[in-house]
């Protein structure tokens, strides 16, 4: 009654897990201090969910204070790349499915656009994106964001350095640390981002 | 919860100074909750709208959740009013409906407890659904977030050990036909698809507890239909109208098929 059915390929997936405990156990030490992680000299490929650098090479970083500032001047194109909620598997055909996006008011939300990926068709679309949303020019501030402890916000800012803008800031609080003190507003998804396949990037 | 969030705050001089900026002002963010609402609301129960319940229907909720995936909720309802069931909505979670307890005669619908997990800063409502189909709605708004994605703090296979198992307490000695107040234990790592194992970081398969079916001998006291939102290891409370020889049976399903049992007899006090 409601045992757990392990299969053979469970496992040896169980098995090779166990082999790799102590690799990624000496990983997770590493990334698990907060405020001691080192910057990659890259964008980042592994999991999005985690303890991030304290900085982005070329990039400013915000507290809530700092944005809060930032804001009353020039208004800054402020980008939100959380992934979508994802539908769990198996919901009942009759259970409401109605995610809601909760961002910072005005934020472009482009959904994924933290992924570290190097394919084509995802660094071709996230040039010209933002090419577009800036009209084309590279001076303009831009805000990257998500959640706290999302490598996404990072790789986007750090992607974003690499393209040229020359006033890119990160805001890791994120959303999270936005609604503490601020009003939040419901986001749709931007139209002209391409919806990319594959796992969810962040949280 | 996040340390980074709680330990986040800002001096008061500024936020007045946001005020006017690319922020919205105070109405505008209720106005998109309440819209929010209404969504929700004309998907759940099309042309019927809910009038204020206030009188009839409570609901107690943290203002501000020390955790937000163990939020409890805790419903009222005045005495001896006929309600048929119950709708528990957590606005701003991807699927709105915490919890929908349909009773039947062997209920008291007067109190139920139970934990939720809260996505972000949420209304949250409590509907009553009459037996005349009127409806009747009350809310609270819960600062809270991150609950959904909230990891158990263990492994995978020790938060699914013993999966299923369940216990039933009871506040006393039942005596026919006078309420007695009850409390469901349900082992069950209720994941829901968005939590990361911290390990692996692999993101655990959802599997989730959908319904739970208490009945006294062959009188329904409720059928709870319900998701991802439920927290971990549910713990339900309850109260029923027992016999004098009541046995009370719990069934409860999830999204992989999984089916469990259990049937207590209820103590009664001897006459």
């Amino acid at each position: 009654m409601g045992k757990v059915r392990a299969g053979p390929g469970a496992q040896q997936l169980t098995i090779a897990m166990r082999h790799l405990a102590p690799l990624a156990a000496a990983f997770f030490l590493i990334a698990a201090t907060p405020g001691k992680v080192p910057e990659p000299t890259d964008l980042w490929q592994g999991a999005m969910h985690g303890y991030t650098p304290n900085t982005v090479a070329g990039a400013t970083v915000l507290d809530t204070a700092a944005l809060s500032k930032l804001l009353v001047g020039v208004p800054p194109l402020m980008v939100d790349v959380a992934e979508a909620d994802k539908k769990p598997a198996g919901m009942a055909a009759t259970a409401l499915w109605m995610p809601a996006h909760r961002s910072i008011p005005g934020a472009t939300w482009l959904p994924g656009a933290g992924s570290g990926s190097s394919e084509a068709s995802f660094v071709d679309a996230f040039e010209a994106r933002f090419a577009a949303l800036m009209g084309g020019d590279r001076s303009k501030p831009i805000v990257a964001f998500c959640h706290p402890e999302c490598w996404g916000s990072w790789n986007a800012a750090k992607r974003l350095v690499g393209l040229g803008y020359t006033k890119v800031y990160w805001y890791p609080e994120g959303m999270e640390g936005w609604q503490a003190q601020h009003d939040t507003a419901i986001v749709k998804a931007d139209p002209q981002w391409p919806v990319f396949g594959g796992k969810p990037v962040t949280q | 919860m996040r340390a980074s969030i709680k330990s986040a705050v800002l001096p008061l001089g500024i936020a007045v100074v946001l005020g006017f900026a690319a922020i919205p002002a105070r109405a505008d963010d209720q106005a998109d909750r309440q819209a929010r609402w209404k969504d929700i609301e004309k998907s759940l129960f099309g042309d019927r709208v809910p009038q204020d319940g206030a009188a009839v229907v409570q609901l107690d909720a943290p203002v501000r959740a020390d955790d937000a995936s163990l939020v409890p909720m805790a419903i009222t309802i005045a005495a001896k009013q006929p309600v048929k069931s119950l709708y528990l909505v957590i606005d701003d979670n991807p699927a709105p409906v915490a919890a929908h307890y349909t009773f039947g005669p062997a209920a008291d619908p007067r109190a139920i407890k139970m934990r939720v997990r809260v996505n972000t800063y949420t209304n949250v409502h409590v509907v009553a659904e009459m037996q005349d189909g009127t409806l009747l709605e009350t809310t609270k708004f819960v600062k809270a977030s991150g609950g959904c994605s909230a990891p158990m703090g263990m492994s995978d296979e020790e938060a699914m050990k013993g999966m299923g198992d369940m216990r039933i307490k009871f506040a006393g000695d039942a005596v026919a036909n006078k309420p007695v107040d009850a409390t469901l234990m349900v082992r069950h790592p209720n994941f829901n698809g968005m939590q990361m194992n911290q390990v692996s970081r692999m993101y655990t398969p959802a599997r989730y507890i959908q319904t739970i079916a208490v009945t006294d001998g062959d009188k329904k006291v409720f059928d709870l239909d319900t998701d991802i939102s439920l927290a971990s290891n549910p713990v339900i409370s309850f109260a029923f109208v027992p016999t004098d020889k009541s046995q009370l049976k719990v069934a409860v399903t999830d999204s992989e098929k999984g089916h469990w049992e259990k049937s207590v007899p209820v103590p009664a006090l001897s006459n």
